[in-house]
């Protein structure tokens, strides 16, 4: 077994990192920030130090330990791990620093930096294991990671509420990929997913179908896809840089590493590549609908990344991975980009999150106007960024691997984008600043509905007494826009490009029909849907008119929101009265029923036959050796007389 | 050998039985020190007589065994009765039954 130590160092650095600033964090004071963001930039600089030792044929390996015999644990480095690995240290160290920051001045600073380390190390666990226990591991200590950073202002009770429920729902997602992997070890009786991948035939059409579902319902959970994305809009309560890098770059596309890890599995099973392919599908448009009803500038950017986590799940259910893994890649570029620019409006207005109290941004903010335009025109896909070329990749494999309704989804989904990340754009920057005009005036009717500005008013001021400087929060922005722009370009000539090249020793290369249509009639289509989008975005929002008379608009439309939009299609409800009620119902009649009536009986009961007993068997006990003996002469004869009878009786 | 083995069997029988009326029946602690002594006593008879009949010298050894914890087991009594005694004026067990539930 091939030896890699370096391995130790990429994985253990974030955690060494983590322990430091938790046991010392009063002393370091400021200090944890940059001490937190250097050995992630450590790290980063590992990985990209062993990048050619992932690209070997057969990766990198180092073995940990041994549980049993055949369930070994050990850390794999190939091309999926390199490309996860490099995402997460390296924009986690862009948004380690943005938060050094963003958070100056907090009261608990180096807890933050303390979780978001122990994040990264999580994150990586989860990545580098060769095995399905280890990666259960890591997504369960990613979901810990997530709770505890969402819960991170646990004096508010919405972040408290929020927390809990990432951690419940992400739960139930980590029961489906216990199950599945309860299936494999009783079906193979290893974890390695080198020994599994090569007896997928072992598996019967059924159990397979199983074990993908098991492994789906967990990607559900963590990648947000319908209907285990309620979490993600309510896990905007942590802070911006959390909402980038957990609940946008890395974590949530767990769900997509796990896919195209077993791919072996989706290979062999169709009916799964249908499942999986469809609820992305689903989640996409859902989450594209949604965002376009939001008021929320990060809750619009947590239903645009529910909705791009859809295609990216899309991606890879259908078979086209290093689709999907490019659309990862991009994402987390220009969405860590788009949630920093937003972190850097809501710095400056004092956490105000509204965008219906924003308006004319553009000239206070040029900065921040710049970032969040370059990473729109990337999530739009506009030709030439980098959210066009993998946008496109991920819509055209659908295609052309033979799924045309998922395909006319996502490119419906296309379309959708651009209008509601237009809209976001127009109504932040464009027209005049909102943030003094009264909030009843735009149709909020409770000010403290328009954002979590007012319940937090104790910490802004002590952001106003502490600034650091500026480039903390703008270099990081600055350093992703080059990626934004430009990564996409790896995949520019499909199969020969640097990215197909790079994954075809994984996953092969898919040769389509001669019926499919060339990827270019997609691209057209897709370019007319978001010039739509845009235009409608324009229309609405955007024009001269539309900014002059812009409060009676937005007052309109927050009256007249539709209800299935304003309250996200019900799915919140739906989850209450079928699961959550029904538990509490239960629990009650536990507590007014059983608990009293037959638990407390039960020992009630108990003790009282004991005193009962005790009662009678006194009686007993007379005292009188005399009697005792009789007892035992007539016990004795007893047997006598058995055993005479039995002898008589042979 | 003269004697069968059932005639052991029934002395023996006989001397338990003796043994039992008179631990129940009798009220001295003493006489039923004694008694106690018979039952011990039958039962050691039961035993050679079975070891000899089978050929078996378990059955002595056993016997020498019980000879032995009948030996402490009177040292032992009668140092009850005799702490018994020492407390109480009467000889009758029936009135000592400090341990009536």
């Amino acid at each position: 077994m091939q030896e890699y130590p370096l391995l130790f160092l990429i994985w253990l650095l974030p955690l060494a990192g983590a322990i430091l600033i938790w046991a010392f964090g009063p002393q370091l004071k400021s200090l944890a920030g940059p001490i937190g963001s250097a050995l992630i930039g450590v790290s980063f600089v590992a990985a990209l130090f062993s990048w050619n030792d992932a690209t070997t044929a057969a990766g990198a390996h180092q073995a940990l330990f041994a549980w049993l015999p055949q369930f070994a644990f050990g850390l794999q480095w190939d091309r999926i791990s390199l490309v996860w690995t490099l995402i997460i240290t390296g924009v986690g160290f862009l948004i380690h620093v943005y938060s050094i920051g963003y958070l100056a001045g907090e009261k608990a600073f180096a807890r933050f930096f303390a979780y978001l380390n122990f994040f990264i190390f999580a994150m990586l666990t989860l990545v580098l294991s060769d095995n399905f226990v280890g990666l259960l591991v890591g997504w369960g200590l990613v979901g810990l990671a997530s709770y505890l950073l969402i819960g991170y202002y646990f004096e508010r009770p919405a972040a408290v509420a929020a927390s809990r429920k990432a951690f419940v729902i992400n739960v139930v997602g980590d029961m489906g990929i216990l199950y599945a992997v309860f299936v494999i070890v009783a079906k193979i009786g290893a974890i390695g997913y080198a020994d599994v991948f090569t007896h997928v035939s072992k598996f019967s059409s059924g159990e397979l179908f199983a074990v993908c579902l098991g492994l789906f319902i967990g990607c559900a959970a963590k990648s947000a896809q319908v209907p285990l994305h309620t979490w993600l809009p309510d896990a905007m309560e942590g802070p911006t840089p959390v909402s980038a890098l957990i609940h946008a770059a890395t974590m949530v596309t767990a769900g997509v590493y796990l896919i195209a890890r077993c791919a072996p599995l989706w290979n062999a099973s169709s009916d799964a590549r249908v499942l999986v392919g469809s609820i992305g599908a689903l989640t996409a448009i859902t989450g594209a609908i949604l965002g376009c009803a939001q008021w929320d500038i990060k809750r619009i950017l947590a239903y645009s990344t529910m909705s791009q986590i859809g295609y990216m799940i899309m991606g890879v259910g259908v078979g086209a991975y290093d689709a999907g893994i490019l659309h990862f890649l991009t994402h987390a570029f220009f969405k860590a980009q788009l949630f920093l620019g937003a972190g850097i409006i809501i710095h400056n207005l004092a956490n105000q999150q509204d965008v219906r109290l924003m308006g004319g941004l553009r000239k206070q903010m040029p900065f921040a106007f710049a970032a969040m335009t370059i990473g729109v025109l990337s999530i739009c896909g506009i030709p030439g960024f980098a959210g066009f070329f993998s946008k496109d990749a991920v819509l055209s494999e659908t295609l052309a691997h033979g799924h045309p309704v998922m395909w006319a989804v996502g490119v419906l989904t296309a379309g959708l984008t651009a209008y509601y990340m237009f809209r976001m754009l127009f109504v932040t920057f464009l027209g005049a600043y909102r943030g003094n005009v009264d909030p009843s005036e735009l149709g909020l009717r409770h000010p403290e509905l328009a954002g979590t500005a007012t319940p937090h008013a104790d910490d802004e001021h002590a952001h106003a007494h502490v600034h650091a400087p500026a480039w903390l929060m703008t270099a990081p922005v600055a350093v992703l826009m080059v990626p934004t722009v430009l990564i996409g370009w790896l995949d520019a000539g499909g199969d020969a490009s640097p990215w197909g090249r790079f994954f075809a020793p994984v996953f092969g290369t898919f040769v389509p029909t001669a019926s499919t249509p060339p990827d270019i009639l997609t691209s057209l289509i897709v370019l007319v849907l978001i010039a739509a989008g845009i235009t409608v975005a324009y229309m609405r929002y955007g024009n001269p008119q539309a900014l002059l008379d812009a409060i009676p608009r937005l007052r309109s439309e927050t009256v007249r929101m539709p209800g299935a939009l304003s309250n996200a299609f019900y799915f919140d409800a739906a989850i209450d009265a079928l699961f959550v009620k029904p538990s509490i119902a239960l629990g009650e009649f536990f507590s007014r029923v059983i608990d009293p009536h037959v638990i407390d009986a039960g020992v009630r009961e108990a003790s009282i036959s004991a005193n009962w007993l005790g009662h009678l068997f006194r009686s007993f006990q007379t005292g009188l050796v005399r009697a005792y003996a009789l007892a035992l002469a007539f016990g004795a004869a007893c047997f006598a007389l058995y055993y005479v009878v039995i002898g008589a009786g042979r | 050998m003269s004697a069968p083995v059932d005639a052991y069997v029934i002395v023996s029988a006989i001397l338990f039985f003796i043994g039992v009326v008179g631990v129940i029946a009798r009220r001295n602690p003493l006489i039923q020190l004694m008694s106690i002594e018979l039952l011990f006593n039958s039962a050691n008879l039961a035993l050679v007589t079975f070891a000899r009949s089978w050929g078996n010298n378990a059955g002595h050894i056993f016997a020498f065994l019980v000879i032995t914890v009948a030996a402490a087991e009177a040292a032992i009594g009668l140092a009850i009765v005799v702490i018994v005694f020492r407390k109480t004026t009467f000889v009758d067990v029936d009135e000592v039954a400090t341990l009536k539930g």
